[in-house]
């Protein structure tokens, strides 16, 4: 068993490796002009926009004197080419800049906020595969079956039902109602907890609000799943497998899924970007204190140098997600290794 | 990975089984909408950050139920020059959070430094006024003013002039001090932790001036849906709700665990009239008989029902009735009267053919034949004004076009660009009409500034009104001069006074003792 194991670990490792070499640098390369362009795009992009970020500052009432006063500040009063320069020589030196509405710098702002995102994603991520696998082989097994039809047409409302509705009817019935899990944010308010008291009060909060985002993606992650088995069920090496002895079960964990699952690994990484997305309403529903709703917030205050600090951040994480999309598809896959 | 996601599932299966921890000292939660950022109200006007943070600090004085000013870091006071100088005797058993002595030398500080600067509300309407603060000794303070200056004492507390203490902003930029996210006041509560998005924790001060506070430890608890919190309220997560939604109002009425109250004060704005402004640059609305068609078209009891769901009453003059002193009443204010506004919209030269929209004959300005068509820009949260207003204005052949903008992009269109017809505007009149009410109606108010003169109304006579009030000492003096203000702005209606709102507040029946100041937890207590 221990050799079987460590030669699996060590077939990992060297491909891992290997490509290492080839994408990593590759793509980290490719990433410096996607990521600047984004961020110049955002800059041009919340400058363009209507609304001045003074204005959403002062809220009541301040008087003219006050508006030019803090518009020097912020040097909200010089051109915007000359604000775009002295924007990239800073990014340049590594300052991304303060926030106008907190006065701190945006970089520590996002940190304190990143873990909670990352932490619901990649819950909400593995739930998704952990469930969408099961289901979409057990729709694959007999296609059209009674099966199959009752999976697919309870993915298809739940994928076409709006996330803020589901995350409400989850917290009425699910946390008021039950009463198994918390309603809202990450801890119990005012908890003491420390060590695995406080992993396990953050495990209760985080159960529902990771389901109901996981729902959205084991929507499309079953579909595709069962798809892609019902494909591959038809091949000839399957075929042979089955013709070799092999129990049915084995069949479609050894010879089936590795390859059907290729297409859904794809797309998990494509939608990464989407997923960010989906955050800010899930974000806000519960309360939970992440990314999205500190994106909504600056975006609502006009607070340029935070939502462009946002902006590289997320462009980054897509990055991130799509080159490990492709380890994971050279590890799946011995073609793409070779090539 | 293996490994991870079996952890992650062990501690979600252990998690299910447990209960929440019990705890002896279990805090007291409030709600809040958003995260205020940063903790330092002398900065700021912004709501979010008042409702946060407003029990660390105190400032000189308190305004009692009426708006009365009453002590607080100022035990006592004199008025000298007629009004043009207010000496401040402080209290000397002061401390500041850290320990150090509250003197005179942190209220000159906070006046110079931060709220004369930054404080945008009492920046515009102090600054003009005063001439230098003075500190004879280390517990008195003088304000030496330009004039004599009536409503200085409704501009001193807490909300409007929280102090600061010197010791901790003396040196560096006083909006990139770290103080602002762990800050030091004098106030009931002190500061324990903030985390980012999540929640902020207080301690009671033990050695406040007025005496500890009863409950021990508060937390702030950031839940951006108002549905949610209502939801974490039924579940005992949360025990106080600055808002309540409309619709969720009554259910919590209903259910004995919890108390609902009405109050006119919001943090950060307080005494706030709902009101339609009409356009004065428009040509069809520099026509008094139009504005005056537009208020007899409006039900404004529609208005409280359906869109306020009671959460506020009709507004039977310009100033809220919050403010006793300078409220009018029995003014001559346009009703309900549909017979009334048609006639006005036909003498104007709006014809009207079956129950089309109205079109213009020989209207000055106005090429003929033109439909009578008003462009109403709102924020998504008062769609339902946009709504009722255009069912209502239906009825005399007026045709609402609604436009939905972002807040940021309606402070720009309306008081900036002056793109819009009409549009609905919430004037808090605050403690006293020259914080609230005077930027509304005077001729150097028009410009872009939010929450300003929308109606571009001027007119000079009301200009030499609001100076006259501002100086008059005597109140009886001052009721005059604001009735004639008033009479003034129902004669020219370059608004429409539509409802003075009110906010509701709800907490746990567990808990009593609160009160509607931004200290509302210090004096309250909560049954195990």
């Amino acid at each position: 068993m221990y050799g079987i194991h460590d030669l699996a670990a060590l077939r990992c490792y060297s491909a891992l490796s290997r490509l290492t070499n080839r994408f990593v640098v590759r793509r980290l390369i490719q990433a410096v002009p996607t990521v600047l362009g984004i961020v110049l795009l955002g800059f041009v992009l919340v400058h363009a926009a209507p609304g001045d970020p003074v204005l959403a500052l002062a809220g009541e009432n301040g008087d003219a004197a006050y508006y030019e006063f803090m518009r020097e500040r912020f040097g909200l009063d010089r051109s915007l080419p000359e604000q775009l320069l002295t924007y990239f020589t800073r990014v340049a030196s590594g300052d991304m800049g303060v926030s106008y509405v907190q006065g701190r710098s945006t970089v520590a702002l996002i940190a304190e906020r990143v873990p909670a995102t990352l932490l619901l994603t990649t819950s909400a991520l593995t739930i998704a595969v952990l469930v969408s696998i099961p289901l979409g082989a057990l729709a694959a097994r007999r296609p059209h079956g009674a099966r199959d039809v009752g999976i697919n047409a309870t993915v298809l409302v739940v994928y076409s039902a709006p996330s803020f509705w589901l995350a409400q009817l989850a917290i009425l019935l699910i946390a008021l109602k039950l009463g198994i899990v918390p309603v809202q944010g990450m801890t119990t308010a005012g908890s003491a907890a420390s060590g695995i008291g406080h992993i396990l009060d953050v495990a209760r909060h985080l159960a529902l609000p990771a389901i109901v985002l996981s729902l959205q993606e084991l929507a499309a992650l079953v579909r595709l799943t069962r798809s892609g088995l019902i494909d591959e069920l038809h091949r000839d090496h399957i075929r042979t497998a089955r013709a070799k002895g092999l129990s049915e079960s084995r069949v479609l964990l050894r010879h089936a899924l590795p390859r059907a699952a290729l297409p859904a690994i794809t797309v998990i990484g494509a939608r990464a970007g989407q997923l960010i997305a989906g955050t800010v309403v899930i974000e806000i529903v519960f309360g939970w204190p992440g990314i999205g709703r500190l994106m909504l917030a600056s975006i609502q205050t006009r607070d340029t140098p935070l939502l462009l600090t946002l902006f590289m951040t997320i462009a980054l994480t897509v990055v991130l997600a799509n080159l490990i999309t492709d380890l994971i598809h050279g590890i799946l896959d011995p073609r793409i290794r070779v090539s | 990975m293996r490994l991870c996601t079996g952890l992650v599932m062990a501690h979600a299966l252990g998690a299910l089984a447990c209960a929440p921890e019990a705890s002896d000292d279990r805090p007291f939660v409030a709600a809040i909408t958003s995260d205020p950022g940063q903790l330092n109200t002398a900065i700021t006007t912004n709501g979010g950050v008042h409702t946060a943070a407003g029990v660390l600090y105190d400032g000189l004085v308190e305004l009692d139920l009426d708006l009365n000013p009453v002590p607080a870091l100022a035990r006592s006071w004199e008025i000298e020059n007629d009004g043009a100088l207010y000496r401040f005797h402080l209290r000397r058993d002061v401390r500041w959070h850290d320990g150090k002595p509250f003197t005179a030398a942190d209220v000159k500080f906070t006046f110079d430094e931060l709220l004369l600067k930054f404080h945008s509300r009492t920046r515009a309407s102090l600054a003009p006024a005063l001439e230098r603060i003075d500190t004879p000794d280390a517990f008195t303070v003088e304000f030496v003013l330009r004039r004599p200056y009536a409503p200085l004492l409704q501009q001193l507390n807490v909300e409007e002039a929280p102090i600061m203490p010197r010791h901790v902003f003396a040196t560096g930029d006083p909006l990139r001090n770290p103080a602002n996210t762990a800050p030091v006041g004098t106030g009931p509560y002190r500061f324990v932790s903030y985390t980012s998005g999540s929640e902020i924790r207080y301690a009671a001060n033990e050695t406040y001036f007025r005496g500890a506070p009863a409950i021990a430890n508060v937390v702030l608890r950031v839940i951006p849906d108002p549905a949610v919190q209502v939801i974490a309220l039924e579940a005992g997560e949360v025990d106080w709700l600055f808002g309540v939604p409309g619709p969720e109002r009554n259910r919590l009425r209903q259910d004995r665990r919890f108390v609902v109250e009405q109050s006119p004060g919001y943090s950060g704005g307080s005494n706030c009239v709902s009101t339609l402004a009409l356009n004065l640059d428009n040509p069809v609305f520099q026509d008094i008989r139009l504005r005056r068609a537009v208020a007899h078209a409006i039900d404004r009891q529609q208005v409280v029902e359906r869109v306020l769901f009671g959460e506020g009453r009709v507004a039977d003059a310009p100033i809220s009735s919050g403010i006793r002193f300078a409220h009018a009443s029995g003014l001559p204010v346009p009703s309900l009267d549909t017979a009334a506004a048609s006639r006005l919209l036909s003498e104007a030269g709006w014809q009207r053919r079956a129950n089309n929209v109205r079109t213009s004959g020989n209207v000055r300005g106005v090429r003929d034949g033109t439909p009578l068509t008003v462009r109403f820009v709102t924020m998504p949260g008062q769609t339902q004004y946009g709504d009722l207003l255009r069912a209502q204005l239906r009825v005399v052949g007026i045709d609402l076009r609604i436009t939905t903008m972002e807040s940021a992009v309606f402070s720009e269109t309306v008081f900036k660009a002056r793109d819009f017809d009409t549009a609905i505007i919430s004037y808090c009149n605050g403690t006293d009409p020259e914080i609230g009410v005077r930027r509304q109606y005077v001729s150097s108010s028009i410009g872009p500034v939010p929450f300003s003169n929308a109606a571009a109304y001027s007119n000079s006579e009301m200009d030499s009104l609001f100076d006259a009030a501002a100086s008059a000492i005597v109140v009886e003096k001052r009721t005059s001069l604001y009735r004639r203000i008033q009479e003034l702005a129902v004669r020219d209606q370059p608004y429409v006074w539509l409802a003075e709102t009110l906010s509701t507040r709800a907490h746990s029946a567990r808990c009593t003792g609160f009160t509607i100041s931004p200290h509302f937890v210090a004096t309250a207590r909560c049954r195990d």
